[in-house]
């Protein structure tokens, strides 16, 4: 018992463990902007944008979190501000059926230079703060000490749950029920959509709105709970490899849950080499997750007829304009 | 329900070709549109919005110095700008400019160091020029091939092959002591210096003869998509690919001509950087967004090579500004956030370009509706 007990701690304080736990937490903000990407791209408006959204979220999630003096208020404020962000978009890509590429670097552009400016604005700046006060954790002792599964299932904060949570409602909403349907029929087909009776504007902006509030509370997740404080381009790149997620998992949300952990797994995974004693240059790691984006993207372009289910939704990116049906 | 209602009442109807004034005329109010955005965020957050646009147009444009370090800064973003322009005439979606100016710039300066001093500047200078197009070529070919052939999404492979370059470099000068890196310093990792030959010479102060060949470049891509063969096919496949394979044109090789070009003119960029103004693979000067600002420039510019260029050296000036707002105490991201805001509103003006809005108030009579 006393040995069972022994190798248990010891086999939670291992390498691999702590590896794991380390990918779960940094691949949280890219499972929660990744999967709201999945609903804005299967209703077929491709924003992006995602790296402008994390930007304001990570943003207000410092704003919020000190100005309300809790993390759950930072997360809604950043969840928030990444819907205000998304609207603008919706309305520019689905009323106005703007180009989807140019309005989304645009997006990026002001997400970079309004987040960075505001974070200059309040005396003293944002930038000069020190951590805010972070998650709880929900389960205390016992659970947490369980061997392997202990630190993985009961050793998160609360947000990873909620994480866990949206990517299998969002499964069970877009591939179970009615509604999904009618979203990924917009996503495929918008015109038949419509003849059916289908709003598809209506869907396209509910759907990119959603994309933006997730895309927000990642970026607000990161911001609190991973660094804890405030900086330009606090996100250094996450949006993009949230953005990069949802092609590499075929646009599904469980994928892209395993997905964003391999991805989270290879920006921590630096650490975990140098405390193995391997040296891998850190920037060809860095390389790897687009790497094996575009190879995946080429091999499903490759194999069209045979993998049909992981492509992209068919109407992606293509304005609805009712007359020309 | 309002919603319903209104649909009855507002009718968006498409128009003819925009008249010339028209087409001038909307990237302007996206520009004064953006200024009074500005603005109003300035004095929200307790600066004066005359001083800080004071201080821009003074900055980058109120003397010689300004002008100077204006078009210095304008030479590269007018090239990134064509190669988005040639690729997104034909609705191939380039946004790889930054990967691929990484890459011209790679190969530029390898070659000028591997040339060293024994060519004169008459050898030199051809050959690294040639070898940032060809450097930005094979960047391009990597996404243009599957896209031709597999039908494989350019967006998202164009953007990968951004970060995989920014990281390839990355590593040449900061993860490893490669050829391009300066071995005397091994404390503080930079680029090696080019040698002298391999340096473009400079026109006026310090701007260097780079503005010319950006100017030529624009120009030529300006007459070659008007009147050749190429750009004709290019504005036919953009309208319609499938008329264009009805009337017998081959779009999987146009699409790679297409990208390759744009990938050239993107590398070209990345070796005019190098040499006339890095002088060495800097990794830290020449990752400053030269790529995605370009297509910035592109759009706003509405795809036109020619009016590319009063439009990068706007640009050019906004960005440049940056560092003189902050001595006046504003934060300087004020001119990104600016240029994004453009951005957006010429984007929203494509539509009311093309689109008549016409409101049929419930009031009247409905005799009028068509």
């Amino acid at each position: 018992m006393a040995v069972a007990i022994i190798v248990a701690a010891s086999l939670n304080d291992s390498v691999a463990v702590r590896s794991a736990v380390a990918a779960i937490i940094a691949g949280t903000p890219l499972v929660l902007a990744a999967v709201g990407e999945v609903h804005a791209e299967r209703s077929g408006v491709m924003n992006l944008g995602v790296e402008g959204m994390m930007l304001i979220g990570a943003l207000l999630g410092i704003v919020g979190t000190i100005a309300g003096g809790s993390p759950w208020i930072g997360l809604a404020a950043a969840t928030a501000g990444g819907a205000a962000l998304a609207a603008i978009f919706a309305v520019l890509s689905v009323s106005l059926r703007v180009n989807q590429v140019v309005t989304g670097l645009a997006l990026v552009i002001v997400g970079t230079g309004l987040s960075s400016y505001l974070g200059k604005v309040p005396d003293p700046a944002l930038t000069d703060r020190g951590a805010v006060q972070s998650f709880d954790l929900i389960f205390h002792g016992g659970l947490a000490k369980l061997p392997l599964i202990g630190p993985l299932l009961f050793g998160q904060d609360p947000v990873v749950y909620i994480s866990w949570l949206i990517v299998g409602a969002s499964s069970y909403y877009l591939y179970r029920t009615r509604a999904g349907l009618a979203v990924r029929a917009v996503g495929e087909d918008p015109a038949t959509a419509d003849a059916a009776g289908i709003r598809v504007s209506l869907v396209r902006y509910v759907h990119v709105i959603i994309g933006g509030a997730l895309a927000g509370m990642g970026g607000g997740y990161l911001s609190i709970a991973i660094t804890g404080i405030w900086q330009d381009q606090i996100t250094a790149g996450a949006g993009w490899i949230a953005f990069a997620l949802v092609s590499f998992s075929g646009w599904r949300p469980w994928r892209v849950l395993l997905a964003a952990y391999v991805f989270g797994a290879l920006s921590s995974l630096n650490f975990t080499l140098q405390a193995l004693g391997i040296k891998i240059p850190s920037d060809l790691l860095s390389m790897l997750p687009y790497i094996m984006t575009i190879v995946v993207l080429i091999i499903v372009s490759a194999t069209s007829s045979a993998s049909r289910a992981l492509q992209a939704p068919a109407a992606l990116s293509t304005p609805y304009i009712r007359e020309s049906r | 329900m309002a919603v319903a209602t209104a649909r009855r009442f507002v009718a968006v109807e498409p128009r003819g070709v925009p008249t010339l004034w028209v087409r001038v005329a909307s990237p302007v109010v996206a520009i004064i549109g953006a200024g009074l955005a500005g603005a109003v965020l300035l004095l929200a957050t307790g600066h004066d919005p005359l001083t800080a646009y004071r201080g821009i147009v003074r900055a980058s444009f109120g003397n010689k110095f300004g002008w100077m370090s204006t078009l210095i800064s304008a030479t590269p973003l007018i090239l990134t700008a064509v190669s988005a322009a040639v690729a997104f005439r034909m609705r191939v979606w380039n946004i790889g400019q930054e990967g691929q100016l990484y890459l011209g710039a790679i190969a530029a300066s390898g070659i000028a160091l591997a040339l060293g001093d024994h060519v004169s500047a008459a050898v030199a200078l051809p050959l690294l020029l040639l070898a940032g197009i060809v450097g930005g070529a094979v960047w391009a070919a990597l996404a243009a091939f599957p896209r031709a052939y597999l039908r494989t999404d350019e967006v998202i492979s164009t953007l990968m092959l951004n970060f995989i370059a920014l990281y390839l470099m990355n590593y040449l000068i900061f993860g490893s002591v490669s050829f391009w890196r300066d071995k005397q310093n091994i404390g503080f990792p930079s680029g090696r210096l080019i040698p002298d030959n391999a340096q473009l010479p400079n026109i006026w102060l310090r701007l260097h003869v780079g503005i010319v060949i950006a100017i030529v470049v624009a120009a030529a891509l300006w007459w070659w998509l008007r009147s050749s063969r190429w750009g004709f096919d290019l504005r036919v496949i953009g309208d319609s690919v499938s008329a264009a394979r009805y009337s017998g044109m081959n779009v999987a090789r146009r699409t790679v001509s297409v990208l390759l070009v744009s990938g050239a003119i993107a590398g070209l960029a990345g070796a005019i950087q190098v040499s006339g103004v890095t002088q060495a693979l800097q990794p830290r000067s020449l990752a400053v967004n030269i790529g995605y600002t370009g297509i910035v420039v592109a759009a706003v510019a509405r795809l036109n090579c020619l009016a590319i260029l009063p439009v990068a050296v706007l640009i050019a000036g906004l960005s440049n500004a940056g560092s003189s707002l902050q001595i006046l105490g504003i934060p300087s991201d004020i001119v990104l956030l600016l240029q994004g805001v453009v951005l957006l509103l010429v984007a929203a003006s494509e539509f009311f370009l093309y689109n008549r809005i016409r409101v049929e108030w419930p009031w009247r009579s409905s005799s009028q509706q068509a």
